[in-house]
């Protein structure tokens, strides 16, 4: 913290200081030291290739704190550079973050256009910071009523930080946009002082106000920011002050590790888009800079000149990392935040995720660039690699001698951001000819993450691999990882997941045994998802990413399941390793029980696997969110009225930005999520960790998710103009269950399905054959044939499955009189026999029929089902039936009406139960009026089907006496006037009931007319 | 068949402008009619069809004068139905026919007078059986049949235009009976209300003022709907306003009435002359009249039977069901006056035993129980005086009138 905080103090001077600080800094915390060595490295590596010597240089001294070493020349050049740049590469940063930040809460941004979005988006969040301090503090506030102020910090942090990450992604996206430069200027600056707030509430409350300051001063146009920097701090001091604010500030200088990762990425994007922040800073590559910003073979001149920059905020990182991550990495933290609450480990995989996405990104764009760049990476790449293994040991040194009582939270987040540089490295080396170079500090840089993570957990531990320590094969699996990955966000999870993995290799020791060259590739997770998920389960965004690295296709290709020709490819590998990923996952969780969030990623990854346009929806719905959570949001409201005008006029310069809208973060959305993870950690608590977090809850998360997407598709369609919703392949939005299980209960679908949650049919099958001899209740089995026949919806079966699914609900809803539900399945047996599929067609005829007549009450009606009833159905004896029971209700025969009653066939006695008080009623108002003087009761028990016996037999008089009884009972209930007659029988006085009859109130009648909606019969629905 | 010349075409379609902007400019309602009147298949109508399909520009004549030009938005869809209907494309025929309605209610409108009135009715009848043959095409080709409903729609647009306190509002009516043809036909009855609604209430309307036929059709489907509302009265009263001012040269119509106004006079209590079923062909109610006069419940039961499937499609089946009490009484009533021939004294007490056994001869097998329901029913009813004595199982009836007579008013319920 001390290191930032001079950073803070002299922003030109900052780039030095840092320089020493982060020296210092990261001695304390090896493992962070080392990351941020590979992430220099890496990010020079690519930078340097344009600007060459310079640009190394500053990355170096970035970094630098591990590789000054060897990189000490590149350090000094970059120096100067940075310092000039810095502000200007700044501004850009915070464009880039914001548009990181967009693509991040994207996910789906598979393509360019998602990034557009985020950058929209971004515009939205950080438009509220620029205007004015008031929608910060607003923002802020809301942060601190979250239970978790911690959390709410590094939300603030995310969203500075995000701006490196943006520049990523807006490398990938660089090509296209020219204009988004002016963007990133303006966002810049708001962005690095929310993160230098953000950062100082999350390490160290005294320190960040410092640091604060010093942004401000370098940044003196945003003033409000200054403003609101004091306001963070203290909130985020609360935060602090919580319990958990230890783990909560490891996570973020995790974080932090990783912005600075982000930014040192972003630069380039940033100086992409600040062309002339980029020009002034980069004097040594001005052309190249301005050619970045018009076109993409020019950008890799610029990205020299912009990595300057950038490493001069990576530098600062330190200091700001949390900030220039933050933007970027909203999306992260949400997921992040929860996870680390639940789960320390939980929280370094998103840091680690978020790392290789910005590499990830990079890479793209350098691929993009290919030719101009080559060379650079080949440079940069050797240095990285040194860099890490250097860096290891002073790392470990520093961190025992000076770190842990300084802060542990520093020390931590320079670990995090040195994991992430790492990453990044990996993918560099990837992209770049040289990958094999490349390769061996990107393994190291994951490995170490781990570590650090560990470190971090433990304080004490600092025990750090070396670089060195990691097989050649294993870096090869980092790099393909990878080069999976399309979008920072992907990259960012992906190297969370390798993270993980390593670790755990490490863990027990596997990690020189095991033959990496032959690992499956994990599939990535979805950020997004994860968001969603909350804390659980980092969803892989692996084939959002793929969509994502074809810049030029973007939207389109989004929502087509195999929109370009790469990503088609691609996918297919995605999906193996998705499906490996997922088997891996299972392990892990074995292993730890706190990865258990990383599980959830699992039935994403299925579903993704199977349905690329899952992810897509996924992505979509966390737009969706972001809306609902930006609605919701009371405080911020005035910040997102802001950030909504600014995207609207993002909105022409993108014509992607409708989506992007949506999937934009926005503070409030942020602390949405975060407060969703808090409440699911809360609940879920201790199962969230265990293996078994809850599978419903993964599952409906991902349907709503799905069903979000699917909408926000068809919307993003209209939106689009140029595709129309006729245009949706429906068909291949039809899911095709996975699951399994047979037993399932019912949840009513709020997004699209989730493949992993809806059983074939097979099961199915064997789900109804379950139902249909299970033993327990009508609400148990109620609520299973609902999620049958919600399987059955959401894959579009209908045959005869469907039709016995259907009959067997109507059945059991008719024996236990729920005909509300037994409407909704007749009207769909309706259509289903009208199909001709074959079913019990006569039956529910018949049920048809009964229905009409007894409750209907409308003659048009019953005329027109009678007149349908064909010759045939005429002849089936349970139509006859009840045809015969239509005659005796319009004629008012009650005697045949419980004749037929008796003999009734199927459940048709079932329907004619609900007619049987009315039937009654009538009858003795009849007989009170017809009979004089009077009636036998035993007559009226016999004849109003009260005793089980025929007319005929009259003798079997036990049974006529209970029948008896109910029978008096009834009568006496309805008001009648019974007199015994001098054989001591009971008698009807028709004359004295003719006038005294009534018709009493249900006894479950409530006030709301639907006794099924009282409570205890709720309360016992939900227990069943 | 043999197409006229190009300049035969061009006569023939001019021809048509011409008799149609004059037709506008005299006020000439009935040469107006005609020449939208596509279901009267007159062959100066297809002639001109035949010429548009020859001529195919037929648009270029519209615009070449101003005296058409003005018209064109209503001319130009309707030689675009013309044509289709003439080929024998309904639903683009009714399309353009919708689209030539809309365009001349719009001008209809502009008309202080209601001299167009008459050519509004063509197009009200017009664009109705239209929709219903474009619906028969559709339901052949497998699409879902809609153009009915549209043609509703449309109605009810020009309702709302002749609903109004100007001299058209005597044209809601025909209108009114058009969407209650298509409503029944659509089975969407309930739609009807609204419609009825201002027609009744409404201080716009004097119903008297509107022309008899209207009011005719008007008070027949209103009929109906009584009936399907089991409302005897109210439809007795509908239906026989409908046959008393109906045409009586239109025995179809007669006969449409009758069929609803017998069953409603029956379940009244008012029986038919044989030589009126003879007459308006409506010989299924035969049986039915006979079974009430005889008390012969096994003839009603068949009757209802083989006319089942009639009786249920025009919606009066469950209205005879429902006379089968009075068979019953008729029944009763017939035994009573043979035990009152041979021993008047014990004349009004009737035997549970006898009725069932006479039952027996009709060949219906009910018994002791059943026979002992209905008959508390039919004193419930009031269809029989009297008491029943459950103990001594005898129908005990009134010395007064045992059996009162319906006359005009419905049985109780």
């Amino acid at each position: 913290m001390l290191t930032e905080s001079t950073n803070q103090d002299d922003d030109e001077m900052m780039n030095q200081a840092t320089n020493t600080q982060t020296l210092a800094s990261v001695e304390p915390n090896s493992v962070e030291n080392r990351y941020v060595i590979n992430v220099s490295q890496g990010q020079t590596s690519l930078y340097v290739a344009s600007t060459t010597g310079s640009e190394a240089a500053s990355w170096n001294t970035y970094g630098v704190d591990n590789h000054f070493a060897e990189n000490a020349s590149f350090s000094n050049s970059t120096y100067h550079h940075v310092k000039h740049s810095e502000p200007s590469s700044r501004a850009v940063q915070d464009g880039s973050n914001a548009t990181s930040l967009a693509t991040s809460s994207t996910l789906g941004a598979t393509d360019t256009q998602p990034d557009y979005g985020g950058y929209a988006s971004y515009s939205n969040s950080s438009d509220p910071y620029s205007h004015g301090s008031t929608g910060y503090q607003g923002y802020y506030s809301g942060y601190q009523q979250q239970p978790n102020p911690s959390y709410s910090q590094p939300v603030g942090a995310y969203q500075n930080t995000g701006a490196p990450y943006q520049p990523i992604s807006s490398f990938q996206n660089t090509g296209s946009y020219a204009g988004p430069t002016s963007y990133s200027s303006t966002y810049y600056n708001p962005g690095d002082y929310q993160t230098a707030g953000g950062y100082a509430s999350s390490s160290y409350t005294h320190q960040t106000t410092t640091w604060n300051g010093g942004n401000y001063a370098n940044y003196t146009t945003h003033h409000p920011y200054s403003n609101y920097a004091p306001d963070t701090s203290g909130t985020y001091s609360a935060g602090n002050a919580g319990a958990n604010s230890m783990h909560y500030q490891q996570h973020y200088k995790q974080w932090a590790e990783y912005y600075n990762q982000t930014e040192v990425s972003c630069a380039p994007g940033t100086e992409n888009l600040s062309v002339s922040s980029a020009s002034t800073q980069v004097s040594q590559l001005p052309g190249v800079s301005g050619g970045y910003s018009t076109s993409n073979s020019q950008a890799p001149t610029t990205f020299a000149t912009p990595w300057r920059p950038e490493s001069s905020s990576s530098q600062t990182p330190l200091s700001q990392p949390g900030a220039t991550v933050t933007g970027a990495y909203d999306s992260y933290w949400t997921n992040g935040a929860p996870t680390f609450q639940n789960q320390h480990p939980s929280p370094v995989q998103p840091l680690f995720v978020k790392a290789l996405d910005t590499k990830y990104s990079y890479s793209n764009f350098q691929e993009q660039q290919n030719t101009a760049c080559p060379q650079i990476p080949n440079l940069q790449y050797p240095m990285a690699q040194q860099a890490p293994q250097n860096y290891q040991p002073t790392a470990q040194t520093v961190q025992s001698s000076e770190t842990q009582r300084l802060s542990k939270l520093q020390i931590q987040t320079n670990p995090r951001i040195a994991s992430n540089l790492p990453l990044g490295l990996p993918k560099l080396d990837r992209e770049g000819p040289n990958n094999g170079v490349i390769s061996k500090p990107a393994y190291i840089s994951v490995s170490q993450p781990k570590s650090s993570e560990k470190v971090l957990s433990n304080d004490a531990t600092d025990s750090v691999i070396k670089a060195g320590v990691f097989p050649k094969s294993l870096k090869n699996y980092v790099q393909r990882a990878l080069t999976q990955c399309k979008d920072e966000k992907q990259s960012a999870a992906c190297q969370e997941i390798m993270k993980e993995i390593i670790t755990k290799a490490t863990n027990d020791g596997t990690i020189h045994t095991r033959d990496w060259d032959a690992e499956p590739l994990f599939q990535i997770p979805n950020t997004d998802m994860a968001d969603k998920n909350s804390s659980q389960n980092p969803t892989p965004v692996s084939l959002f990413s793929k969509y994502k690295k074809s810049p030029t296709k973007r939207s389109k290709s989004r929502w087509e399941p195999l929109p370009e020709e790469k990503s088609v490819d691609k996918l297919g590998s995605l999906n193996n390793y998705a499906g490996k990923y997922s088997s891996k996952v299972h392990l892990d969780e074995k292993d730890r029980k706190p990865t258990g969030v990383n599980y959830e990623g699992k039935s994403d990854v299925m579903k993704k696997i199977r349905f690329p346009q899952m992810e897509l929806k996924s992505a979509s719905r966390t737009v969706q969110r972001q809306v609902k959570r930006q609605r919701l949001a009371d405080a911020t409201a005035a910040d997102n009225g802001d950030a909504s005008s600014d995207s609207d006029k993002e909105q022409n310069l993108t014509a992607y930005y409708s989506g992007a809208i949506m999937l934009a973060d926005t503070p409030e959305e942020r602390k949405r999520r975060e407060n969703r993870s808090k409440r699911f950690e809360k609940v879920q608590g201790n199962r969230a960790e265990s293996n078994h977090f809850k599978a419903k809850n993964a599952g409906t998360g991902n349907l709503y998710a799905r069903r979000t997407t699917a909408l926000v598709l068809s919307k993003s369609f209209e939106d689009d103009g140029s595709r129309a919703v006729e245009d949706i392949d429906w068909d291949s939005l039809t899911v095709k269950g996975t699951c399994q299980e047979i037993e399932k209960r019912y949840l009513r679908l709020t997004s699209a399905p989730d493949p992993s949650t809806v059983r074939p049919e097979e099961v199915l099958e064997r789900a109804l054959l379950m139902v249909q001899h299970s033993q327990k209740n009508y609400l148990y089995k109620c609520d299973q044939l609902k999620s049958i026949r919600q399987d059955l919806t959401v894959q579009r079966i209908r045959n005869h499955l469907t039709v016995k699914v259907y009959e067997t609900h109507a059945r059991s809803a008719l024996e236990v009189g729920d005909l509300p539900e037994y409407n909704q399945c007749q009207s769909q047996l309706k259509i289903l026999y009208a199909e001709g599929i074959d079913g019990c067609h006569m039956e529910f005829a018949a049920y048809n029929l009964l229905c009409v007549i007894m409750h209907s009450n409308n003659n048009r009606d019953l005329l027109s089902s009678m007149s349908r009833l064909s010759d045939e159905a005429k002849k089936d004896q349970a139509v006859q039936h009840a045809l015969a029971v239509r005659a005796a209700v319009t004629s008012g025969n009650y005697v045949l009406f419980f004749r037929l009653y008796k003999t009734a066939p199927n459940l048709n006695a079932c329907l004619m139960d609900l007619y049987v008080e009315k039937m009654r009623y009538k009858a003795v108002s009849c007989m009170s009026r017809s009979y004089r003087p009077q009636v036998p009761v035993s007559y009226i028990a016999q004849v109003l089907g009260f005793s089980s016996s025929t007319p005929t037999n009259e003798g079997s008089d036990e049974k006529d006496s209970d029948g008896l009884e109910d029978c008096v009972e009834w009568l006496k209930a309805h008001g009648a006037c019974l007199v015994a007659d001098s054989n001591g029988e009971m008698q009807l006085d028709s004359k004295a009931s003719s006038s005294s009859l009534f018709m009493p109130d249900p006894e479950d009648a409530v006030a709301h007319g639907d006794a099924s909606l009282a409570v205890n019969d709720f309360l016992t629905r939900t227990s069943l | 068949m043999a197409y006229p010349s190009m300049g035969e075409a061009h006569r023939r379609i001019t021809d048509y402008l011409n008799n149609f902007s004059d037709a506008v400019s005299y006020q000439d309602v009935a040469s107006l009619a005609q020449l939208f009147s596509f279901s009267s298949n007159s062959p100066p109508l297809l002639s001109v069809a035949d010429a548009l399909n020859f001529f195919q520009d037929a648009n270029r004549l519209i615009k070449q004068s101003e005296k058409f030009s003005q018209y064109g938005e209503i001319l130009a869809p309707l030689f675009r139905s013309l044509q289709s209907y003439r080929t024998g494309n309904l639903v683009d025929a009714y399309h353009a026919f919708e689209k030539f309605a809309n365009a001349f209610i719009q001008e209809f409108r502009n008309w202080e007078s209601a001299w167009a009135l008459e050519a509004l009715y063509v197009i009200a009848y017009e664009i109705r059986v239209l929709a219903e043959r474009a619906d028969r095409e559709l339901a052949s080709n497998g699409k879902s049949p809609e153009k009915l409903k549209g043609a509703g729609s449309f109605l009810m647009k020009v309702f709302g235009v002749l609903a109004g306190k100007g001299p058209k509002r005597v044209g809601a009516l025909y209108v009114t009976c058009q969407l209650f043809k298509i409503y029944f036909k659509l089975g969407t009855v309930h739609l009807c209300r609204s419609v009825i609604r201002s027609i009744e209430t409404a201080r716009i309307f004097d119903f008297e003022e509107f022309p008899r036929r209207d009011k005719v059709t008007y008070m027949y489907y209103t009929g109906r709907l009584e009936v399907f509302n089991e409302n005897f009265p109210a439809a007795d009263h509908k239906l026989s306003y409908a046959l008393t001012h109906c045409n009586p040269l239109r025995e179809a119509n007669i006969r449409m009435i009758l069929k609803y106004l017998i069953p409603v006079k029956l379940s009244l209590g008012i029986l038919p002359e044989t030589s009126l079923l003879e007459k308006y062909n409506l010989l299924e109610y035969n049986n039915v009249v006979q079974a009430l006069k005889r008390g012969d419940l096994r003839l009603l039961r068949h009757a209802l039977q083989e006319h089942e499937d009639q009786f249920l499609r025009s919606g009066v089946y469950l209205v005879l069901e429902k006379l089968e009490l009075q068979v019953y009484q008729r029944l009763v009533k017939k035994i009573y006056f043979i035990q009152k021939q041979k021993d008047p004294s014990k004349a009004h007490q009737l035997k549970l035993e006898v009725i069932v056994k006479a039952l027996k001869w009709l060949e219906m097998d009910m018994d002791l129980d059943e026979v002992e329901c209905i008959m508390t029913i039919l004193i419930y009813k009031n269809l029989v005086k009297g008491y029943f004595a459950h103990k001594s199982k005898v129908v005990v009836l009134s010395k007064q009138d045992p059996f009162p007579k319906l006359n005009g008013k419905p049985v109780n319920s």
